[in-house]
């Protein structure tokens, strides 16, 4: 049933992807003509419309085009997942392929009608659901066939584990954040009372009333919510390594303390204080849980984009499915329109436009020919490809960078150890200055209670819950306002390194310019007609990216060619129409013996000086032209250049090209700095030069040969389009490869340190004025109690303030 | 001014039923999707007849 519509293209009735009309399958349902991309998505469409859950299709919104998965699932995969209780059993597992809301609905519905199970829930936060099935009635088989019939891939639930904190963690940390948090907001209150009976004077009982009842309040808010903080800091002091948890735990327990010990004594109570420090590093801890979470699932989602089986064609021709990780370098595999590439490789055969954009952030998409290269995850739109496969499952482009990003999420630690070395010195010394309070105060012969009171004030006052969340909240703002730019920072020490950067080292090929040179000038010598016809002819068969240029500067027939030779470093030759032709540098020509007229060489030199390249043709023994191609500069590279230098940094550009063609674009987005001619080696030796004369050097750039420089500099940045390696010896990737962004992440980066910055000052300020009061005792404690609580407040407001930037 | 002790004892009352609330909100799983709750709202709930099984 398929025909030919006059449309060119058509959109999928169930994927949402265009297909060209001419391929699409069209099926007649309930009397309307619908179009499909395939039958999977066919399939689809006519098990849900038979369920009568078509809703799907009307009401469906934010759903981003593509094709369902169809992967194959093993339920042996499952069984140890299931838990069961006596009656039902149940699961939780991951599902592939849930674009938008409606998915949600439209599973739930699914595997709901099924007999037998009991329930079904899809959390479309985390891909999860969670069914609950009586197995005398239906089998998981069953339940996981149903799913997988609709296009979506159940997996077992543990494969993303390691991403993910798990469930019960979240619920455990809010259940201990609402505590703290509902306690902490009761106890205000009480605290206000006593705070306005301090002023204006309250009768005794109802005083101790109010301290006993703040008593009450506060101690779950200690042993039970920050029990875990108390636990960490036990183990850490057993352990010999003073953290942060130590600084929480002595602060809130000394606060607890000596407010209990001003109860019988007769005095202020400030319970308050020591449930704010627990409440708000609790805060603290559940915002990054969350943001954890989500780059966890985002991971999980790019992950996702890899199929898992591939068309492998067999000696035979035959093509067969098998799963990727069977598939070796070297092999041949089959993507069909609509598929996703499942390896990286290079195309043997065929034509297709492919949607690189979860690579590149290029909505448009790119063709690939016979030599181009492909990449695991994207997806071919029209054409039929066949791709030799380099690497392996492990080493595609795609999972190099969700191994990038998983590490970046584990090198949360750097922001931590500064917290912890601040608390490391700051625990001994609050330490020391208690007892020598309390030494102080008993050589003066004050009575021991006062003694011990003053001492366990400057405890007390020495809150670390500014100081603990001055850095990691800051860092933690600046990265997750960054990310959602497409700018990936793999640490907090990195992003530390940039707002210290004093000299930026630019590279020139594909990142000041394109990468990718056009034509600009030719000089056609009349020799043969149809010059550049002949010359985009022989070109088309290069690899070189300037042939490749000025193969597809001619849209039109190409010619014959025949006895094709490609010399290494210099040209091509071939015959065409029997006439001998060449193509390459001028050195090709004077090796083949044919002379080039005086004339034509100064107009080449001419060229050369406007930093284009040359390449002349000849055509039977006598030069036919000359063709001047450039690398022109990026659209946004001026823009770039002007914003760093007005911040204040030193440009510097280093490249592997000639001095000429250096020179010129250097000259011309206004870099005065050039290092022409370098090899990989040279770069990394320039920056080291630059860093031994203490610049502090960030690198930019995307190729194979600045991977040892970009591991030289303080900081690397690379692009998400950029190779692998270059990938993986940066410290920042700029996914959508817009230069600009390097000006962004300057802005950002600058900004959280001043609030940084800002935040330890007022946490030290604070710290520097209060503490010689506390050590002398004048310092009153309902004044220390509202700093302290403002201090944190303060604290934690100023760091927001980085979203909004 | 003994009012002050049984508007005490009554608020008391009611916080910790509030939060006995949250506790079981949280164990219960009311907070564990953020995210569908907001569309879910969006579908019409009618009650189709139970279909026996999706054919394959």
């Amino acid at each position: 049933m398929t025909e030919a519509p006059q449309t060119g293209t058509v959109r999928c009735e169930h994927c949402m992807q265009e297909v060209a009309a001419n391929s699409a399958l069209t099926a007649v349902i309930d009397g309307q003509r619908r179009s499909f991309c395939c039958h999977g998505c066919l399939g689809v469409y006519e098990l849900v419309h038979s369920n009568s859950l078509d809703s799907f299709y009307t009401q469906r919104c934010d759903w981003k085009p593509g094709r369902p998965s169809f992967a194959r699932i093993d339920p042996a995969d499952f069984a140890e997942q299931v838990s069961s209780d006596g009656q039902t059993s149940r699961i939780n597992v991951v599902l592939s392929g849930i674009r938008c809301a409606s998915c949600v609905w439209l599973v739930e519905k699914v595997i709901g009608r099924l007999d037998g199970v009991a329930s079904a829930r899809v959390n479309y936060a985390t891909r999860r659901a969670l069914i609950e099935w009586r197995p005398e009635i239906v089998s998981l088989d069953r339940i996981l066939q149903a799913v997988s019939d609709i296009g979506y891939t159940p997996r077992p639930g543990n494969q993303a584990a390691s991403v993910e904190i798990s469930a019960g963690e979240k619920r455990d940390l809010l259940l201990r954040f609402g505590t703290a948090g509902f306690f902490s907001m009761q106890l205000m209150l009480f605290t206000t009372a006593l705070y306005a009976g301090f002023f204006q004077g309250m009768e005794s009982r109802y005083r101790l009333a109010f301290q006993l009842i703040s008593w009450a309040l506060a101690t779950p808010v200690l042993f039970y919510a920050g029990f875990p903080f108390m636990a960490s800091a036990l183990r850490s002091i057993k352990g010999r390594a003073l953290n942060m948890d130590v600084l929480v735990a002595l602060g809130s327990l000394s606060a607890y303390g000596y407010s209990i010990a001003r109860i019988f004594t007769g005095g202020e109570v400030f319970f308050d204080s020591a449930a704010m420090i627990v409440t708000f590093i609790l805060l603290g801890r559940f915002i990054e849980a969350g943001s954890r979470l989500k780059a966890g699932s985002a991971l999980v989602a790019l992950a996702e984009l890899q199929p898992g089986e591939a068309l492998l064609t067999g000696d035979n021709g035959e093509a067969i499915l098998v799963p990727i990780e069977r598939v070796r370098n070297g092999q041949l595999i089959e993507v069909i329109p609509g598929d996703r590439v499942p390896l990286d490789g290079t195309v043997v055969d065929g034509l297709a436009d492919v949607d690189e954009s979860m690579l590149t952030g290029e909505s448009a998409p790119v063709l690939k020919a016979p030599g181009s290269p492909v990449y695991a995850g994207t997806s071919s739109l029209t054409g039929h490809l066949r791709i030799r496969v380099s690497g392996d499952a492990r080493s595609t482009m795609l999972s190099r960078i969700v191994r990038t990003v998983e590490e970046a999420q584990a090198r949360k630690a750097p922001i931590q150890g500064i917290a912890d070395k601040t608390a490391g010195l700051f625990v001994p010394a609050t330490l020391l200055l208690a007892a020598a309070t309390f030494a102080w105060w008993m050589v003066a012969k004050a009575a021991p209670v006062t003694a011990v009171m003053n001492a366990v004030s400057v405890l007390v006052i020495a809150c670390p819950c500014a100081l603990g969340l001055a850095t990691p909240l800051a860092i933690l703002v600046g990265t997750t306002a960054v990310g959602k730019k497409g700018i990936l920072v793999k640490g907090g020490d990195i992003f530390e390194t940039i707002s210290k950067t004093t000299t930026v080292v630019l590279d020139k090929t594909g990142t000041l310019t394109r990468g990718k040179p056009s034509i600009t000038d030719c000089i056609d010598y009349g020799i043969s007609g149809r010059f550049i016809q002949h010359c985009a002819s022989l070109e088309a068969w290069s690899e070189h990216p300037v042939g490749k240029a000025v193969a597809a500067s001619w849209k039109g027939v190409r010619l014959d060619v025949e006895a094709f030779r490609s010399i290494p470093g210099l040209g091509v030759s071939g015959l065409i129409g029997g006439e001998a032709w060449y193509a390459g540098s001028s050195a090709l020509l004077e090796r083949e013996g044919i002379p080039i007229a005086p004339e034509c060489l100064r107009q080449s030199e001419l060229l050369e000086k406007e930093g284009k390249t040359t390449v002349f043709v000849s055509c039977s023994g006598r030069v036919a032209g000359l063709i001047g191609l450039i690398d022109d500069l990026r659209d946004e590279t001026l823009e770039m250049i002007a914003s760093l230098r007005d911040s204040g940094l030193r440009l510097m550009m280093l490249t592997g090209d000639n001095e000429g063609v250096a020179r010129y674009i250097a000259a011309k987005c206004g870099i005065t700095e050039v290092q022409a001619g370098l090899s990989p080696i040279g770069k990394a030796n320039a920056i080291r030069t630059l860093k031994a004369n203490g610049e502090t050097v960030m690198m930019a750039g995307d190729g194979i040969n600045d991977a040892p420089a970009l591991t030289e500099a303080d900081t690397g940045i690379t692009f998400g389009t950029a190779t692998g390696i270059a990938l993986e010896s940066a410290g920042v990737a700029i996914l959508n490869d817009d230069l600009r962004l390097i000006g962004t992440l300057f802005g950002h980066s600058r900004k959280s340190f001043s609030i940084i910055r800002q935040n330890l000052a007022w946490a030290f300020g604070y710290n520097m004025v209060a503490i010689p009061l506390a050590v002398t005792g004048i310092l009153h404690p309902i004044v220390s109690a509202l700093l302290m609580a403002s201090s944190s407040l303060v604290v934690v407001g100023n760091s927001l303030r980085l979203r909004k930037y | 001014m003994e009012s002050t002790f049984y508007l005490i004892g009554i608020g008391f009352v009611f916080g910790t039923a509030a939060w006995f609330l949250f506790q079981w909100a949280v164990r219960s799983g009311q907070f564990d999707d953020p995210e569908a709750p907001k569309y879910r709202m969006l579908d019409d709930d009618d009650e189709d007849p139970p279909v026996k099984s999706p054919k394959p």
